[in-house]
């Protein structure tokens, strides 16, 4: 390959060693995708450029979009953004050679299944509302500051804003453990994931068969059922089983 | 290749599984998946990550404010009054419906942080990350 030392290998995760890319298919920088075979696994990766930085919205998109396509076909391991290995041979050698056995045993794991992601999010209109209802005293707290200037109540602010936020932390609590329960019902593994939105009502990975999604589908939609107009729920998926490799712990 | 998104098979008003925003995506692939450090030593390469922490500080004073405040706005007799960001959904979104509104807010959100337009949230401020070396 042409210039070859101011490019690298870009590695987006590891499938079985008889997976095919589309020719068409697209990585980060918008190089075409390709793959690095070993004997039982593959490499899916693209050329950069070496002095390139990385991480615009395209290239993050590009990254998840490549995975979790090929999730929903094929059993992947996905590599967290960004890694990057000087050469193919680099990849073959000491990526897949070197750590055949782990995942191949890893893959073979998640033969037939997908990531999905069941995310909730407060209406805020709505779930304020309910912990005004709840809560006399904030309730009060609130009559007491309205309408007066800001610089005057900061600290009353403060105070209120404080305990919606810890009201909204132990209802997301609550229905994170709802939510918990009627996945549990299924024949899945459940990650639960940090908040990353202050109205967050639920944030859980999971990992179901592909073959079973109707049922998750029909768990999740009878969630937003029983919190319409109150929370927003979302499923995603299939995707990558991000939330469910583990990486090796270095040794010595 | 996209997002393989299947036909929706859910009940109520839930639409079946959605394709990952820009703000699902950060959530998932910054700081999840294998760490190519702990299998590659030698041939590994430093590239530079534009990328940012984007994660929502939860606690912060900043949310809590924000709290208050729509709380103060909240018209509890029901009526329509909006809050802030129902406000701020709509620049982003142009008057979005209710329905899609927190997910186009959330990668509302998310885009500021990576394009380093952080001002209502100040003490978010990007953080370049450089690669491995």
């Amino acid at each position: 390959m042409a210039g070859q030392t101011e490019t690298a290998v870009y590695v987006y995760g590891i499938v079985p060693t008889d997976v095919e890319t589309e020719p068409e298919a697209r990585g980060v920088a918008d190089a075409p995708v390709t793959t690095v075979r070993g004997d039982r696994i593959a490499a899916l990766v693209s050329e950069i450029p070496r002095d390139q930085a990385l991480g615009t919205p395209e290239d993050l998109t590009a990254h998840a979009a490549l995975l979790d396509g090929a999730a929903a076909e094929a059993p992947v391991l996905p590599l967290r953004f960004g890694a990057v290995v000087t050469t193919r041979d680099a990849v073959k050698e000491e990526l897949l050679t070197e750590h055949q056995d782990d995942f191949a045993a890893a893959l073979h794991e998640l033969e037939g299944k997908a990531e999905y992601v069941v995310k909730a999010r407060y209406v805020e209109q709505a779930v304020l509302r309910e912990i005004l209802g709840e809560n006399e005293e904030l309730a009060r707290l609130r009559e007491s500051i309205r309408g007066k200037p800001e610089d005057a109540t900061r600290n009353e602010r403060m105070t209120l804003g404080e305990q919606i936020n810890n009201a909204i932390a132990a209802k997301r609590e609550a229905d994170t453990r709802r939510a918990a329960d009627v996945l549990a019902a299924l024949d899945v593994q459940i990650a639960p994931r940090e908040p990353t939105h202050e109205r967050d009502a639920v944030h859980l990975a999971c990992l179901a068969a592909t073959a079973e999604q109707a049922d998750l589908e029909a768990a999740v939609g009878k969630l937003a059922q029983e919190w319409e107009g109150r929370a927003e729920v979302r499923l995603l998926g299939p995707l990558a089983a991000y939330d469910f490799v583990v990486t090796k712990q270095p040794e010595g | 290749m996209t997002t393989a998104v299947q036909p929706s098979g859910g009940g109520g008003n839930f639409g079946g599984p959605s394709s990952s925003s820009l703000a699902d995506v950060i959530d998932t692939i910054l700081d999840k998946g294998l760490v190519i450090d702990a299998y590659v030593r030698v041939s590994l390469v430093g590239i530079e990550l534009l990328t940012i922490d984007a994660r929502v500080v939860v606690a912060s004073v900043d949310t809590y404010l924000r709290f208050a405040e729509a709380v103060n706005r909240l018209d509890i007799s029901g009526t329509e009054q909006k809050g802030l960001p129902d406000l701020l959904e709509d620049v982003n979104s142009g008057g979005a419906k209710a329905k899609t509104s927190g997910v186009l807010e959330a990668a509302g959100d998310k885009l500021r942080d990576i394009l380093g337009e952080d001002e209502e949230e100040p003490e978010r401020a990007g953080r370049g990350r450089k690669g491995r070396d």
